[in-house]
């Protein structure tokens, strides 16, 4: 059941003062497919950490889910963090296999989720006979297995060709289409977010806030044609314009 | 010193000139490196005073003494030609070398006694040398591993449950009461009783079969057939030394391997003198007749036979005849020094 | 029809052992003639064929010798593999700690075991136990140092990842922590084998022989006073071959652990 996730004046310090997070306020309804955007250093990525649960704000509040039921989490890192010693059916197992379930078990859980991202046929093989996209699939399907309420993405597709960044954005939309988990997706490209996106959160430079918000009013499914249409331009255009603004703000 | 010393020494000086002479005349001393067993101690005291009062300068040597210590072993160089003459401790290496083909003999027998002991502590039962094999522990260092405890192995039933490597400490021999030790009679027992307090019980080997002569000098086989000479002047001048060592005036030697050994002291240097005096370590036997480093057939003869008995060697497998050569010794060298005190 | 691939694989391999076997048997031929020729007696430099010779003719005492060592050398090697990955574990755990016990280890590896080796003789009873600690001592910090940098080397993202599916400490430990650590643990392992043969000879060299049992350092040592060099030879040969061994049987089990997945096994 997706869940939704919620920083209400989120402030957050590291050692030696430097402030990351200044007073995050952001909201992200169940089901929701949202990108954050913003340049190098902003906070994005601790953002994430504390909406899952890796870090713990100085101020204000984070909230995920309904306090009662607790909500499955599942992260993807920019890198695709494999375990080099393990097959890929083993990475995949991991979280499950940490909740308790045996090989055999998990068997039918991990199947169709290697088949969903296009990896069936590896199931066995080391992540250093894979291509980078197909570790960062590996790593996606070893977040979809536990079928998640919330999953985050710390800018995964960064490091990848374009071609291949694309197709994977294709993926993952249609993934996302299927189980509609909720989706926080971190990146620092504008054209990434506009063409994944519900909405558009756009983040300052450090000391982050969130300082502006752009809906896509685009229907889901959007094939690549949405790239090439005015409206996406347009959004790109306010983004990219908003990012440019962030960068100017002061740091407070 | 004495007068008659000095003129004793004259004479012993001009007996024999003549080698020395004709070594001056040729203008330059020769050298010789003599590698010893141990580091100085007293019972290498005639080669320092040899050294020290000018007896090999007065034969035309230029001498070397080179110590050995606990973990040197000068042996191979003598074969190897890194030294000219060698001291070792019994007999038993030299029928290894004859038994190897080494191609080294013995010249001279310092020590007509092999002061190798075991010793104990007072009072456990083993004043009585057939009580030592059933002593738990017994201390010897490497070298005797390899010879004389093989023979105690077999001729007085000694066992390896009771081995332990003996590395030059006291330390394991004094905190335990029941443990016997290896150690030079006119020497370990010196320090003993200075480090622990008591006077140890102390077994010579000799006085139970161990039969052989100590401190031997030895030589490579082609020095003594191409410098024959050379060999006479240093044994000659060794025992003279000797003999000044025992009967003379032995500071220039003190003060030498004080030097050499500054572990060592003036007073352990003089008790173990006496020692080895009252033992008759170095002039007893064939040396009072034919003079220190005396040597004969048939005591090595005999000894071997011992040893072929325990077991070390099989008959036949040493040829005696080229264990030693005796034409440079039993020749009264230096007698007359002896005074009579 | 072999593909090319094959044959170069084949070729590689055949290409790593033959190539120093032919420098070995290279080298003893010179050795053999360069006595020979120059009439070296052998007192001073034995020939190997004397040397093989003197190796057949006592091979029934100098195996003993040699069988003790071994298991001299191994059993020291399995405590330090066993202290070692203790020790790194309690290290990983807390800094504390391993503030406080590093400058033990540190004294331990630096101080010569040459000089150590009659000491632990004074005060440990048996010899073959001094021995054992003796080689324990050499073998063992190298196998600590390399685990505990290997724990410490696991991927942050992957800790995240476990602490996020809320693994515990001890699944933490077999599943991320122990596979991480792993090719450190048999770097240390590789250079701790040679190290733990060394330690079991130089104790033995530095002690002296004691007791029935014996290993082939005291037969050095035999041959040595007793003025026998071919014997002294063959025990030599015997520590070399064992040192080659250990050398290759950790890059056996090396390439075994690792040899799928770590870039330094894979080819």
């Amino acid at each position: 059941m997706a869940a939704a996730v919620e920083l209400r004046g989120v402030v957050r310090r590291f050692r030696r003062g430097v402030l990351a997070l200044a007073g995050v306020d952001l909201a992200v309804g169940a089901g929701e497919f949202v990108a954050l955007l913003g340049p190098s250093g902003c906070g994005k990525t601790t953002v994430l950490r504390l909406l899952a649960g890796l870090d713990s704000a100085d101020a204000g509040t984070v909230r995920v889910g309904e306090a009662a039921t607790a909500p499955v989490l599942s992260y993807v890192f920019q890198d695709a963090t494999l375990m080099p010693w393990a097959r890929v059916f083993d990475n995949v197992w991991l979280p499950l296999r940490i909740g308790g379930v045996s090989r055999a078990a998990a068997e039918e859980k991990i199947a169709p989720v290697l088949q969903a991202v296009g990896l069936a046929e590896f199931a066995q093989a080391l992540p250093h006979e894979l291509s980078g996209g197909m570790k960062m699939r590996a790593s996606i399907a070893r977040a979809l297995v536990t079928q998640p309420d919330v999953l985050l993405l710390d800018e995964p597709f960064a490091a990848l060709d374009e071609i291949t960044r694309q197709r994977l954005n294709r993926d993952l939309l249609e993934l996302w289409q299927r189980q509609r988990f909720t989706c926080v997706f971190v990146t620092h490209s504008v054209f990434e977010a506009a063409f994944l996106a519900q909405r558009l959160l756009v983040m300052s430079a450090r000391p982050g806030r969130v300082i502006a918000e752009l809906p896509v009013a685009a229907p889901q499914p959007r094939s690549g044609a949405w790239r090439t249409d005015a409206r996406y331009l347009e959004i790109c255009r306010a983004a990219s314009a908003a990012l440019e603004s962030g960068l100017a703000e002061p740091a407070a | 010193m004495s007068i008659s010393y000095r003129r004793r020494a004259l004479l012993a000086a001009a007996t024999v000139a003549a080698p020395a002479v004709w070594a001056q005349g040729k203008g330059t001393a020769e050298r010789a490196v003599f590698a010893t067993n141990w580091k100085a101690q007293a019972a290498h005291g005639g080669f320092y005073q040899a050294l020290i009062d000018g007896t090999y300068r007065k034969m035309g040597l230029e001498v070397e003494i080179r110590p050995g210590g606990p973990q040197v072993n000068n042996r191979p160089l003598l074969p190897a030609g890194r030294i000219d003459f060698l001291m070792t401790g019994n007999l038993l290496h030299s029928f290894d070398n004859v038994k190897q083909g080494v191609p080294v003999v013995a010249v001279a027998a310092m020590f007509q006694k092999d002061p190798q002991a075991l010793l104990a502590h007072p009072g456990q039962g083993f004043e009585d040398f057939a009580r030592l094999k059933d002593a738990p522990v017994a201390l010897i260092a490497k070298d005797g591993q390899f010879t004389w405890w093989q023979w105690l192995k077999v001729r007085h039933g000694f066992r390896d449950e009771a081995l332990k490597p003996y590395n030059y400490n006291l330390g394991p021999f004094l905190a335990n009461k029941r443990a016997i030790q290896q150690g030079y009679s006119v020497a370990e027992p010196i320090y003993v009783k200075k480090q622990g307090g008591f006077d140890p019980v102390v077994h010579l080997l000799a006085d139970h079969g161990f039969s052989t002569y100590s401190t031997l000098i030895e030589t490579r086989r082609d020095t003594i057939e191409k410098r024959s000479a050379y060999v006479q002047r240093f044994v000659d001048a060794s025992i003279i030394g000797w003999y000044a060592f025992l009967y003379g005036d032995r500071r220039p030697a003190n003060a030498a391997m004080l030097k050499e050994n500054p572990e060592m002291s003036l007073e352990e240097l003089e008790a173990s003198v006496a020692l080895i005096k009252a033992q008759g370590i170095v002039d007893s036997g064939e040396a009072i007749e034919g003079g220190i480093g005396a040597m004969s057939d048939a005591r090595i003869r005999d000894f071997h036979n011992n040893m072929v008995r325990a077991g070390l060697y099989k008959p036949g497998e040493v040829d005696l005849a080229r264990v030693a050569e005796l034409r440079f010794v039993n020749r009264r060298v230096g007698v007359e020094l002896k005074s009579k005190r | 029809m072999t593909s090319p691939r094959r044959v170069a694989e084949t070729e590689g391999t055949a290409l790593r052992w033959l190539l120093p076997t032919l420098v070995l048997l290279g080298t003893i031929a010179a050795w053999e003639l360069l006595v020979r020729l120059r009439g070296i007696p052998h007192y001073i430099l034995p020939a190997p064929s004397l040397v093989l010779a003197t190796l057949a003719a006592n091979f029934g005492s100098l195996a003993q010798a040699w069988w003790f060592t071994i298991k001299i050398t191994f059993g020291a090697l399995l405590l330090a593999a066993a202290g070692g990955v203790l020790l790194a574990g309690v290290f990983a755990l807390s800094r504390t700690v391993e503030l406080a016990l590093v400058p033990y280890a540190v004294v331990l590896q630096v101080t010569p075991i040459v000089a150590i080796a009659p000491l632990i003789l004074i005060y440990v009873d048996s010899t073959t136990a001094a021995l054992l600690i003796c080689a324990w001592i050499v073998a063992f910090f190298p196998i600590l140092s390399n685990t505990v940098i290997g724990l410490r080397a696991a991927d942050p993202n992957l800790r995240d990842l476990f602490r996020l599916y809320r693994a515990t400490p001890w699944q933490r430990l077999r599943w991320l922590l122990a596979p991480s650590a792993l090719p450190y643990f048999v770097a240390g392992l590789k250079v701790s084998g040679g190290l733990a043969l060394i330690g079991a000879v130089v104790a033995e060299f530095a002690a002296g022989a004691a007791g029935r049992e014996t290993g082939l350092a005291s037969r050095i040592l035999e041959a040595s006073f007793r003025t026998d060099m071919p014997r002294m030879y063959a025990a030599l040969l015997l520590v070399a071959a064992t040192g080659v061994a250990i050398y290759l049987l950790f890059n056996l089990l090396a390439r075994l652990l690792l040899g799928r997945w770590h870039a330094t096994e894979r080819d």
